[in-house]
């Protein structure tokens, strides 16, 4: 079977309606990211995500409900994999001030509902910690002990000789968890995941990502400009960007749209741009390749032509390999699960884009850079 | 046929390389399975004790438990180590990132930290969360530009700042190596199967905990500050003893204990194929077959356990009738690190010690490992403060010849004796193997005495259901990936297609011989990778097949359209897989786990599909040209 035989499309001559079909889809999505904003998940702002999963399916907004009245402020609460499962995430650091009265009280409750008339001190209270002493040595591991079921993570401070502090660390997910088996009691859950991202972290993330992705760009670069000639570098380059822009822009404008599926920024969505800059290149260093050797071949046809003929010939490979590489992708995305649904989208839209990108960005930069310097494209 | 046997010998080679490299995973899945059957009673019991359970938890439970022993049993410890390591995110368990907290270190260190120095300590804390500068050069600026001089508070008078600072940050980087062992020894004795602590950067730590169940547990293991302590080795004349009546008990020579009996003939039943004397001598002394002396004339009472023992040994002095026989006072701990004897077996020294403490590490003031300049062996000298010093000269008074265990945490360090009386505190240790091990005990001391300040800056737990679910969800998506690109294959380029489908079949297979030979870890982004790579792969192949295609079409025979359509096609082959290749060693660098892994099957990808695509199929389609069968390409 044969789908693409002897085509012949003036691709290069109609660059002009694309320019504009590109610029249009740029605008949206620079607009979109300037209006709506980047939404980037918990890797790279910080914060904290618990993903638990029910015995028996759970009313979503309910537990909206019961989770915005913990008094953390915003939180996002949204549905993990099947019915059973939900995501809670804060993009808090530690548990607020206002609140921290309400889980002292908690541990404080558990403390004198186990262990009545216990004696107690209190050394320490930070944001993150409460450091109690107790008179002696087995009660405070006993404490600590009780402390730890009820889903405080307690420990010993051990570091003097006498041993009879105990620290409970105040974790933000811990909170939640501990609120949601107090007031969910006939439906039971169970932690599937738990990340914790530091504020420093996230930054930092932030800005290898940047680095990465701009040091990718640069090495493809560095690579093109030394295997055909620069414009056809700067070409290559400057169609990456697009494809890359292009995504962002509909990862923003997508954002919250399609119920269910989570199109935030993540590190793995970071990964994908990576990836899609590595794969996108394939399609037009392929169209460069043929465009060098039709121009070995055809000397004396004008550039244009010769890069029609290039993008015509190859049109059957690149579409067929397009195909592939999508059927795969949307394999991902339909089997693959919540963890890689970002992952396998960000690869769609760039694979699309990519191959478009090669014959109407990529190629359409040498021949423009070709016309306007009237120099002639040799090898 | 001579042409082509050089290829056919490489590929053979491959793939044979590779099977091999695979065949430990398979053997791991299978004793996986035959290891679910016997859970499944054990599943019974919690759920009769605890009937509450959620089922997600007690299925997390039974994971881990089936991870740990498939990674301590002997019989398929073997096959867990050389299969495919599967990262955290597909085995459930916990990935940290933590940082020795210099502001909390500073303020220890400090001599007497007044209110001004607590101000600029903690403007520097807070500048540092902003910038990459370290607190220390902060803080040495921030006290420079108030005119403040650092031997104020730290080092002695006549010390100038860079030379203090200088010490400062070594104090930091040895905070860092002190953490770094307090959490490996706390690691050890969990007993995380492949644990991994790495030291990243300066200051950090990134540990890496698979298969944990109770991630609470895990948190609290690494939190917490070290407990150092020096408690006394009971002598062989007290332990001994105890040690025999252990040994009647559970050989049954005292009739009160029937459980006993049953461990005895459990035994024999067990070591049949050992030969006679060993199995009668597990079988009359049950404790000493586990717990070996060192000493055979008895004159201490250390002994060796096998690493393999270890948890038995535990379950068997938790006994009742066994505590019974055991002291209050006294308990038995095991080195932190094991001995390696022969035919490469783990052993651990078991002492019995006092229970409470002589003295607890916080009266450490320093330590230092060096070479003694008269004999050149390596030893470790400590200093203590005023009170600790006092205490230690009774201590070493009234204990001479008599061994004290450093105890870190629960577990001997080492177990010096004392051969004089300490007056001054200031002390020293011989006996180092090697200076690795006498730097090991300096560290060690010091934990007790300096904390190690950690904060964790990142934090990332995947239970183990989720693992479960994520490699059924990733070889789902290879399966259907990898169906549909063939059909389509076939269906397109009919007889060529087929061969690229068989060489899309060797690349992954040649991906994962790769992966489990190299040690590389698999993740799920790891098995997307691989998926992705099926939909690329084939693109050498389009691009070829294309080629043929229109090298037919000008009236060349297969043979000279084949050989063409490979030629032209390299150059655009190899320029756009080395860009790839490009970006997947710069995401390398970029990501961390997860992503890692995705990075590593990508351009393990590249490189084999390179060679199936370009080498198996080139390999058929000249068999198929030699034989003279027709090849149709669609």
């Amino acid at each position: 079977m044969r789908l693409f035989e002897n085509i012949n499309i003036d691709f290069m001559g109609k660059r002009t309606y694309f320019y504009f079909v590109s610029g249009f889809i740029l605008l949206i999505g620079l607009l979109s990211i300037l209006i709506k904003g980047l939404e980037f998940g918990i890797d790279f702002k910080g914060g904290s995500e618990v993903a638990i999963q029910f015995e028996k399916p759970v009313d979503i907004s309910y537990l909206r409900n019961v989770v915005n009245k913990i008094g953390l402020g915003e939180v996002e609460v949204k549905t993990f994999g099947g019915s059973t499962g939900v995501l809670i995430r804060t993009t808090l650091q530690e548990i607020p001030k206002n609140v921290l009265p309400v889980v002292k009280s908690r541990i404080e409750k558990i403390i004198n509902d186990n262990f009545p008339n216990i004696e107690k001190q209190e050394l320490e209270s930070t944001s993150n910690s409460i450091t109690y002493s107790f008179s002696n040595d087995s009660t405070a591991e006993a404490v600590a002990n009780k402390l730890f079921e009820n889903g405080f993570t307690s420990t010993k401070t051990s570091e003097e000789i006498s041993k009879t502090g105990i620290v409970v660390k105040l974790g933000i997910s811990d909170w939640i968890k501990d609120n949601l088996s107090e007031k969910i009691k006939e439906n039971k859950f169970n932690v599937l995941k738990e990340d914790k991202v530091g504020p420093k972290v996230g930054g930092e993330l932030k800005r290898d990502a940047v680095i990465a992705i701009i040091l990718s760009l640069i090495v493809i670069m560095i690579y093109l400009a030394f295997r055909f000639k620069f414009a056809f570098a700067l070409g290559a380059v400057i169609a990456l960007f697009h494809d890359v822009l292009i995504t962002l822009g509909v990862f923003v404008v997508l954002y919250g749209v399609i119920p269910g599926f989570n199109l935030e920024i993540s590190i793995s969505v970071v990964a994908a741009f990576l990836t899609l800059v590595g794969y996108s290149i394939n399609d037009t260093v392929i169209v460069f390749d043929r465009v060098r050797e039709q121009i070995k071949i055809h000397k004396t046809i004008p550039l244009e032509e010769n890069m029609n003929l290039a993008i015509n010939k190859t049109l059957s490979r690149t579409l067929i390999t397009v195909f592939t590489t999508l059927l795969t992708i949307i394999v991902l995305l339909i089997f693959g699960g919540d963890v890689l649904r970002g992952f396998a989208f960000a690869l769609l839209i760039g694979m699309i884009t990519g191959t478009y990108s090669s014959v109407f960005v990529a190629s359409a930069f040498v021949l423009e850079y070709a016309n306007r310097t009237n120099s002639k494209v040799t090898f | 046929m001579k042409e082509l046997r050089f290829r056919l010998i490489l590929v053979l080679v491959f793939v044979g390389l590779s099977l091999y490299l695979l065949y430990p995973t398979l053997q791991d899945y299978l004793n996986s399975k035959e290891v679910s059957k016997d859970l499944t009673k054990i599943e019974k019991e919690i759920k009769a004790k605890n009937p509450t359970i959620p089922a997600n938890k007690l299925k997390d439970i039974i994971t881990s438990k089936k991870d740990s022993i498939l990674s301590n049993h002997p019989d398929y410890r073997d096959a867990r180590e050389k299969r495919i390591k599967l990262g955290l995110d597909l085995q459930g368990g916990m990935y940290l990132v933590m940082e020795v907290n210099t502001a909390k270190l500073l303020e220890k260190l400090a001599k007497d930290p007044d209110q001004i120095f607590m101000g600029i300590l903690k403007e520097a804390e807070a500048e540092s969360k902003i910038s990459d500068e370290n607190v220390v050069t902060i803080l040495a600026r921030k006290m420079k530009e108030k005119n403040i001089r650092m031997s104020r508070y730290f080092g002695s008078i006549r010390e100038d700042d860079d030379r203090i600072i200088q010490k400062l940050q070594e104090q930091e980087t040895d905070a860092v190596t002190r953490a770094i062992e307090i959490i490996r020894n706390r690691v050890d004795q969990y007993g995380v199967s492949e644990p991994s602590i790495q030291k990243q950067g300066s200051r950090r730590i990134v540990v890496e905990l698979p298969g944990i169940a109770r991630e609470e547990e895990a948190r609290r293991l690494l939190q917490g500050r070290a407990l150092l302590e020096f408690k006394l080795v009971k002598d062989a004349s007290f332990a001994i003893p105890i040690m025999n009546r252990i040994d009647e008990i559970l050989a049954g020579k005292i009739k009160d204990s029937t459980s006993s009996q049953k461990e005895a003939t459990a035994k024999k039943d067990t070591s049949k194929q050992k030969n006679q004397t060993e199995e009668q001598f597990a079988k009359d002394h049950p404790f000493f077959a586990i717990a070996r002396l060192i000493d055979p004339q008895g004159r201490i009472a250390d002994a060796y356990v096998k690493e393999t023992d270890k948890a038995k040994l535990n379950e068997l002095l938790q006994r009742e009738d066994i505590k019974q026989v055991i002291p209050d006072n006294v308990e038995f701990i095991f080195d932190a690190k094991p001995v390696v004897g022969p035919d490469g077996v783990n052993f651990y020294r078991l002492y019995m010690v006092n229970k409470e403490p002589e003295l607890t590490g916080g009266v450490i003031t320093d330590a230092r490992a060096e070479i003694d300049q008269a004999t050149g062996s390596p030893e470790v000298t400590m200093q203590m403060n005023a009170d600790g010093a006092r205490e230690w000269s009774r201590i070493t008074g009234a204990n001479i010849d008599k061994r004290c265990a450093i105890v870190l945490d629960g577990v001997v360090y080492s177990a010096p004796t004392i051969i004089n009386k300490i007056p001054t505190g200031s002390s020293r240790i011989t006996g180092s193997a090697n200076m690795d091990e006498a730097k090991l005990l300096e560290i060690v001391l010091k934990a007790g005495a300096l904390p190690a300040p950690v904060d964790i800056l990142e934090e990332r737990t995947v239970g183990p259901s989720l693992g479960q679910d994520s490699i059924s969800q990733g070889i789902n998506s290879a399966l259907f990936g990898y169906l549909l690109v063939a059909i389509f294959m076939i269906f397109y380029y009919k007889t060529a297609g087929s061969f690229a489908d068989f060489a899309l079949f060797t690349t992954i297979l040649l991906i994962l011989g790769v992966l489990a030979g190299f040690k590389g870890t698999l993740t799920l982004p790891g098995i997307a990778g691989i998926v992705l790579t099926m939909g690329m792969a084939v693109d050498a192949n389009v691009i070829i097949f294309e080629r043929i295609r229109e090298e037919l079409k000008t009236g060349k025979t297969i043979k000279a359209a084949v050989d063409m359509g490979f030629k032209n096609s390299y150059s655009a082959i190899i320029d756009s897989n080395i860009t790839t290749f490009f970006t997947g060693i710069i995401l390398y660098q970029f990501g961390s786990g997860p992503i890692q892994g995705f990075a590593l099957t990508l351009m393990i990808g590249i490189v084999t599909s390179l060679f199936s695509q370009l080498i198996i199929v080139r390999l058929l389609m000249d068999f198929m040209n030699l034989k003279g069968y027709k090849i149709n390409v669609g």
